[in-house]
């Protein structure tokens, strides 16, 4: 009798048991948490993570910096040898692989790719209108993203298939630069497949723009032929350039009809954290670029006089080129012209040139919030200006060369330049081609593509100073990504 | 029970008569006493065998009729040895010998009790009777020194939660014991709730062999508390305490006067080109000090009462207490902490085999606070505020009861006006106990079933009304006419929280004994337990009249934008569901062996890990029980060792959170975007990773100790070395920068060690019939090491605008240390500048920082290891003495090695300083001491960077409680039916006897925060009488 009470004890004892290991178990929805679980079940949740990977392009401010202060458009500048030490070291080709801006560029990117990838793996989840149109987006921003890696570092990690998980650390080694190239060209022509022609949405990738990047892809892998194909489109698309050069760069020339591409930047949702300063909706490269403790009536604000204009730069305009003061502010010249504003301003302190970046100076009015961190200007980053130079480059540069439509193409934009058609080109060939290659410094000067410009042409020696041939063509891969994920440095570094 | 108290009134009656009606039987006489000879009084006195019995009265006389077979009497009293004794002609003495600090006492341990000769594991143990003559306000204030192996940071906060560390500083995820109040699992925050005088004993369980049947909560040590409950047929007993007290400052910091404050000024504006701040310094005097105007005497009283009895089926203990305690800060208006308790333990037996338990206690403190140990603390502003301020507003026509300075026109302000404008308050009621069933299977075989709860509820408010600290200071939201300036707004904050928790357990312990010495006890059960927590909270701005009468947000009227009104909850939960089992055995009393295993599941562990299994062992030895052991001075030895494994489960519960912030602050996951003109649009992404691996931290321990008796049992030594390895804390993998930018998971990476050694050792004698003596020394140290965080690092707390961190908790380090610059002397001269590491802004006077890494120029890297706020070793020394009636108290806490960081200087041009400065450097060769700089408005050396220049050795011997009470113990008392009237004087804190400069070097603060000194609010003195009383 005693034994069956015991049995009986152990019994009850077990059975309830059995029954509550469900008591350990976690839901995050008992904290009200939102997790990927509840995701992607509305066409909403679709729309939203569509958004998401466009905010990566936001924080890569740092990149049209490089693009200039790499080559000979512009030097570092900054308060000192110490301040902004990563655009420093790539002005001075000292650049190594603990570079901060170089490292953002680097996660930035792959933090795109990744909510990209997301969206990719969950594509057949879901079924509603718009769906197609809406990958367009993704797979534009993913060759993107992969495009800026590529033309920054060469050989990169390639995945596509999933965003990572932390089990997925360390897995992937360095994908040869072609296959990255043909992952973009793939992403950018199922894009153009699906891709509307317009959106209501300004700034929203349209087909055009994923044509554009595609024929700036092909470009950069010296594929002509492919490229005049894909350009031709966007340059007979319904762009026109704006008649005033300097109205491209106002605040009322954005997402214009000169606009093909635009990563979007606002002072409509105020970010105040300095600690992670490029990623709120501002633009912070606007605020580096400003003129230091500037006072006065001029329309424009105060920086830290970042990424200085050289005189390089500004002698490479010829007499009558409207694009020169669009481009170049000389401070002093202005000062004097303009008493009125009563200007006073402090020299920039190192590597001043006299020089600043009109394009996207801070302007007063145009930001909000902490004043550093909001500034509302979009970078244009492809303009239809871009596109006619490109077309002209790749039909120059055909397997059947076409110089009359590549002329046609590079006048058009020196007739806004200058007003006129008396400095039109009429050279063919290689005087030609040099031609094309000239007036892209000069129309996209200080817009971050001429240090990879000079790369892909091969002129980067001879242009830059201290540039070493086979080594900085492309930048060294983050030393902590090499340490991490045991990837090979690139050569030099 | 109504059944169960006549038949003990029956009982009693038939006792009484029972003289009477057994004339004709053998009468027995005698008188009962304690060693000492004191006479007991409710002894019970029973004839063995049967039911006849009687107690003894005021005098300890009994006298009973028993048959003439009648031989042994059974002599039972509270807090005493039963005794049986043959029945002898003529009037018998019986003395009975205390239970107290007795081998065969019995302790708590989990899930059961154990006979403390029994045990293989390391406990300490603090009696109830010992918490009674402390009268603490908090119950780890008792366990400071008494308990070897256990380091309390006293907190001078009314009321406020001291730093508990058992056996060092394993984790940086916290440092807090469970505490198990009568086998309910509450945490250290829950024990400001229990009035220590209903506190029967604590157990601290600190080695592996006691924590392991804990789990993964053990990992930190264990408080187990018992509660006082009624014993059966015991007569009613009521005790009341009471006391009052008057608590002060012990000390004051040594700030400048008016006139020693202006010199400086002076001298340091001059010496960075400016001009003479105060042209003419006759007249100054001494000006204000503001410390004298901020801390007030302040009074503490608590008064309790108690009863305790029982019957044949029912036993009680019922307690009902106050506690009010005013702070010495600003006195009882802006800050205290009063507590009302009430406590009823009832335990009944519903049949002869099945027992009910129900412990009830309802705590409400209402308290109320003021700003503390930070730089805008009241202290901090009193330390800081310009001396030459007049106390009150002498500027005629101006807003404001007290003065206000022209000079400092940010941050610190006036002390006072802080005080008056300090609005807030908090009530917390809290209902906890147990409802337990024991059922008697078998004889030797006891099912319990428990539910312990715990339910707390709390609200508060605060008001920040407008303030006046001046025209120009920034700080000010009124203009100098007392109206609002524009843009600012006065507001009211309320919160509602409540916690619940309960603890669901199940388990059998079974008792057997093989071939007569082989003894087993065992348990086997099973945990359930739930924590949850949800608050509400709002604020809104524009409280009418700018006035905490005022101030709640249904009469508020603020409706801006931003903060006009907000709101906020929040919600958390844990739970665990866990087994347990242990063996105890022994082989004759002198043999010991014990093996734990228990098996927990957390709510928070990864999905791949959520069981964890912990193991324990122990073996002990009576050394003094063999047969071969044969000395007259030794009585008692044994030695133990244990190894086992423990856990802690501070970890969060990881997922793939969705984020669809706009922005987010710190990190790559925002995920909104602009486009055109339009209102940013709102995106959404993965913003973290998941970790299914995430487990529990995991310590193992091992044990070695010894318990030493000797000299007639008048001594005891006890001694414990520990080692603790502890691994998996959790820290952020290092991982591929391509996975992006989502916040990445914590894993368990990290590892620490800590080791040390506990002792304590004892002494109780009766040396004379009158004279009694007992002391009681306590060691404990132990030294922590942080061995691994992948390159991971947690920088905790620090001080200042901007603000400057301290603590660290780094691998190679000690937890919680200081990091921060080495100072080398003050340069002299232009030349030992020139020779020294490129300091570039230095100039003679300044210091001279050491180059740690030798690169030729002091930067960031040079910063090193400037100190542990933690002690080398802590030591606590007990004495009590008594004489007749009279008894004395004292007992000496002292704590070695702990450094002080003092971070209450604000270094403001215009703020007061510290008195050192006097001797600041005034020229070459007029001292090179680093802590005296020159001193200079314009300090482009920055001096006032983190360094040991601040870093003070707080080290100290506290005399923290003296105690003389006298005991009445007349006849007369006694005929009134009052068995006992005790009267005490007793000093708190009497006396610290420390180097470090500030009010008291014991700051608590976890892991962090302990050391740094912002103008913590210093221990009070207190001065108290006080009176116990038993009828």
């Amino acid at each position: 009798m005693k034994y069956i009470k015991l049995i009986v004890c152990v019994a009850v004892l077990v059975f309830t048991n059995a029954a509550c290991t469900k008591f350990v178990e976690y839901n995050p929805q008992e904290d009200y948490q939102i997790t990927a679980n509840d995701y992607l079940k509305t066409s909403d949740d679709y729309s939203k993570m569509v958004i998401g990977v466009y905010s990566p392009l936001q924080w890569l401010y740092g990149n049209p910096l490089i693009g200039d202060i790499a080559s000979d458009n512009s030097v570092s500048g900054g308060e000192n040898a110490t301040d902004v030490i990563g655009l420093q070291q790539i002005d001075d080709y000292l650049a190594n692989s603990n570079n901060s801006y170089l490292t953002e560029a680097w996660k930035s990117c792959y933090e795109g790719i990744n909510r990209a990838n997301y969206l990719h793996e969950n594509k057949a989840k879901l079924d509603f209108t718009g769906k197609e149109a809406l990958y367009g987006e993704v797979y534009f921003l993913r060759a993107y993203y992969y495009f800026e890696l590529v033309r920054m570092f060469g050989d990169v990690p390639l995945f596509v298939e999933k965003r990572l998980s932390a089990s997925d650390s360390k897995k992937f080694p360095r994908t040869a630069k072609a296959a990255v190239y043909s992952q973009i060209e793939l992403d950018l022509n199922n894009a153009i497949k699906v891709l509307p022609v317009s959106n209501v949405q300004k700034g929203r990738v349209t087909r055009f723009a994923a044509q554009a990047l595609l024929g700036k892809a092909l470009l950069y892998q010296g594929k002509f032929d492919a490229a005049a194909a894909a350009l031709e489109t966007v340059a007979n698309g319904p762009f026109t350039l704006v008649s005033n050069f300097g109205d491209v760069f106002l605040q009322s020339g954005e997402n214009g009809t000169e606009s093909v591409f635009e990563i979007q930047y606002s002072n409509i949702s105020p970010f105040y954290d300095w600690s992670n300063p490029g990623r709120g909706q501002g633009n912070l490269a606007v605020q580096v670029c400003g003129i230091r403790n500037l006072t006065g009536s001029s329309p424009y604000g105060q920086g830290w006089s970042i990424n200085l204009p050289t005189s390089n730069l500004a002698s490479a305009y010829a007499a009558g080129d409207k694009r020169k003061d669009v481009t170049v502010l000389d401070i002093e010249a202005y000062k004097k012209a303009n008493p009125q504003f009563n200007i006073t301003y402090l020299v920039a302190p190192y590597k001043n040139t006299g020089l600043y970046n009109q394009k996207y100076l801070p302007r007063k009015g145009e930001t909000s919030g902490q004043v550093e961190l909001n500034y509302l200007n979009n970078f244009r980053t492809i303009r239809y200006a871009d596109v006619l130079l490109m077309a002209a480059e790749a039909n120059n540069r055909a397997t059947v060369p076409n110089d009359a439509k590549a002329q046609g193409y590079l006048n058009k934009v020196r007739e806004r330049a200058f007003g006129n058609k008396l400095n039109n080109i009429t050279s063919t060939g290689a005087t030609l081609k040099q031609a094309i290659w000239d007036e892209r410094r000069l129309e996209l000067a200080m817009e971050g593509d001429r240090f990879f410009d000079l790369v892909r042409t091969g002129l980067a020696a001879t242009k830059i100073t201290n540039f070493k041939a086979n080594k900085n063509e492309v930048f060294p891969i983050p030393q902590q990504e090499v340490d991490i994920s045991g990837l090979t440095q690139n050569l030099g570094y | 029970m109504k059944k169960a108290l006549k038949r003990t009134y029956i009982l009693s009656l038939f006792l009484m008569l029972s003289t009477l009606v057994w004339a004709q039987n053998k009468s027995i006489t005698g008188k009962v006493t304690d060693p000492s000879g004191v006479a007991l009084s409710k002894a019970s006195v029973f004839i063995k065998g049967t039911k006849l019995g009687t107690t003894t009265d005021e005098l300890g006389n009994f006298s009973l009729s028993a048959p003439a077979s009648a031989k042994t009497l059974v002599v039972s009293s509270l807090n005493f040895d039963t005794q049986e004794i043959s029945i002898s002609a003529g009037s018998m003495t019986i003395v009975l010998t205390s239970n107290e600090n007795k081998m065969d006492e019995i302790i708590v341990v989990g899930y059961g009790v154990q006979k403390v000769t029994k045990v293989s594991g390391a406990i300490a143990t603090v009696k109830g009777a010992d918490i009674e003559k402390l009268k603490p306000v908090r119950a780890e204030d008792a366990l400071q020194g008494r308990a070897s192996g256990v380091t309390v940071i006293s907190n001078g906060s009314p009321g406020a939660k001291p730093t508990v560390l058992i056996r060092g500083i394993p984790s940086y995820t916290g440092t807090d014991p469970v505490v198990v109040v009568d086998g309910s699992i509450q945490t250290l925050d829950d024990l400001n709730s229990i009035n220590p005088q209903d506190i029967e004993s604590i157990n601290v369980l600190k080695d592996a062999a006691t924590t392991a049947i804990y789990g993964v909560k053990g990992g930190n040590g264990v408080i187990v508390v018992a509660t006082k409950s009624g014993k059966k047929n015991q007569k009613n007993e009521f005790n009341y305490s009471g006391n009052y007290a008057v608590q002060q400052v012990l000390n004051q910091i040594g700030v400048l006067n008016a006139s020693e404050y202006a010199a400086i000024i002076n001298e340091g504006s001059v010496a960075s080109g400016g001009n003479l701040m105060f042209p003419n310094l006759s007249g100054l005097g001494v000006g204000t000090n503001w410390q004298d105007q901020i801390f007030k005497n302040a009074p503490i009283q608590s008064h309790n009462l108690t009863a305790r009895g029982g019957s044949e089926k029912m036993s009680y203990f019922l307690s009902g207490g106050y506690l009010g305690q005013d702070g010495i800060v600003g006195g009882g208006e802006k800050s205290y902490f009063n507590r009302v308790n009430g406590t009823a333990n009832l335990n009944f037996d519903l049949t002869n085999k099945l027992k009910f338990i129900a412990n009830t206690s309802y705590t409400n403190i209402k308290g109320a606070g003021i700003p503390e140990n930070a730089i805008n603390s009241v202290i901090s502003n009193a330390l800081n505020f310009d001396p030459t301020v007049s106390i009150l507003n002498n500027v005629p026509g101006t807003y404001g009861k007290y003065g206000t300075s022209q000079t400092i026109l940010s941050e610190i302000i006036n002390p006072l006006t802080q005080l008056q404008d300090s609005y807030n308050g908090s009530n917390t009621s809290k209902l906890f106990g147990k409802l337990e069933l024991q059922y008697d299977v078998l004889k030797n075989l006891k099912l319990t079933s428990r539910y312990g709860y715990t339910n707390t509820d709390v609200t508060g408010k605060s008001f920040m009304p407008l303030s006046y600290y001046g025209t120009a200071h920034i700080n000010s939201t009124l203009n100098a006419d007392g109206s609002a300036k524009v843009g600012s707004h006065n507001s009211v904050y309320e919160y509602k929280n409540n916690y619940f928790n309960y603890t669901f357990e199940t388990f059998g312990n079974y008792r057997f004994t093989v071939a007569e010495k082989h003894n087993f006890e065992t348990v086997l059960g099973f945990s359930m337990a739930r924590v949850t927590g949800n608050s509400l909270s709002g604020s809104r701005q524009d409280v009418p009249f700018n006035s905490w009468d005022f101030a709640d947000i249904s009469s508020a009227t603020g409706i801006a934008q931003t903060s006009g009104i907000d709101l906020g909850s929040y919600q958390y939960e844990r739970r665990n569901l866990s087994y347990f089992s242990r063996v105890d055995y022994d082989f004759n009393d002198t043999y010991l062996a014990s093996a734990t295993v228990r098996r927990d599941g957390s709510y928070a562990f990864g999905d791949n890990n959520k069981f964890a299994n912990f193991f324990s062992g122990s073996l002990g030895w009576v050394v003094s029980n063999e047969k071969f052991f044969k000395s007259d001075f030794v009585n008692y030895l044994k030695i133990r060792g244990s190894y086992g494994v423990t856990g802690n489960e501070n970890v969060n519960p990881q997922y793939q959170r969705i984020s669809t912030s706009i922005y987010s602050y710190g990190l790559g996951q925002n995920a909104g975007y602009t486009f055109g003109a339009e209102p940013t649009s709102i995106g959404a992404t993965i913003a973290s990773f998941k970790n299914d691996d995430l487990k529990w931290e995991q310590q193992a321990q091992l044990n070695a100790g010894f318990d030493l008796r000797f000299f007639k049992n008048k001594f005891s030594f006890s001694g414990d070395y520990f080692r603790k390895d502890i691994s998996g804390l959790l820290f952020t993998p290092t991982l591929s920068l391509y996975l992006g930018t989502a916040s990445l998971p914590t894993a368990n990476i990290g590892t620490t060690q800590t080791s040390g050694f506990d002792m304590n050792l004892g002494y109780t004698d009766q040396l004379t019939k009158n004279f009694k003596i007992s002391t009681n020394i306590t060691f404990t140290k132990a030294t922590n090491l942080v061995t691994e965080t992948n390159n991971g690092l947690i920088t905790g707390g620090g001080y200042g605008i901007p603000y400057q961190p301290v603590t660290r908790f780094e691998k190679g380090y000690a937890p919680g240390y200081f990091y921060g610059f080495k100072t080398d002397r003050l340069f002299q001269n232009q030349a030992e500048i020139s020779k020294a590491s490129s300091q570039p802004n230095a100039q003679p006077g300044d210091i001279r920082y050491v180059d740690i890494n030798g690169d030729g120029k002091i930067d960031g890297d040079d910063r090193t290891n400037i100190g542990n706020p933690f002690p080398d070793f802590t030591m606590g020394w007990g004495l009590t003495l008594e004489y007749k009636g009279f008894d004395l108290n004292t007992y000496v806490y002292s704590s070695v090695g702990n450094e002080v960081y003092r971070a209450y200087e604000r270094n403001l041009a215009m703020t007061n300083k510290y008195r050192g400065v006097l001797g600041r450097w005034v020229g070459e060769g007029s001292t090179n001491d680093a802590t005296n700089p020159r001193y200079t408005f314009i300090d482009a050396n920055n001096n006032t960077r983190v360094s040991d220049r601040y870093v003070e050795d707080g080290s100290f011997i506290k005399i923290k409680n003296l105690q003389l009470g006298y005991t009445f113990n007349s006849a007369k008392l006694k005929q009134k039916n009052i068995s006992g009237i005790r009267l005490y004087a007793q000093v708190k804190n009497a006396f610290t006897f420390t180097k470090y400069a500030g009010f008291d070097p014991e700051i608590s603060g976890g892991i962090f925060d302990t050391g740094i000194d912002r103008g913590a609010y210093p221990q009070a003195r207190s001065v108290a009488v006080g009176l116990d009383l038993k009828f």
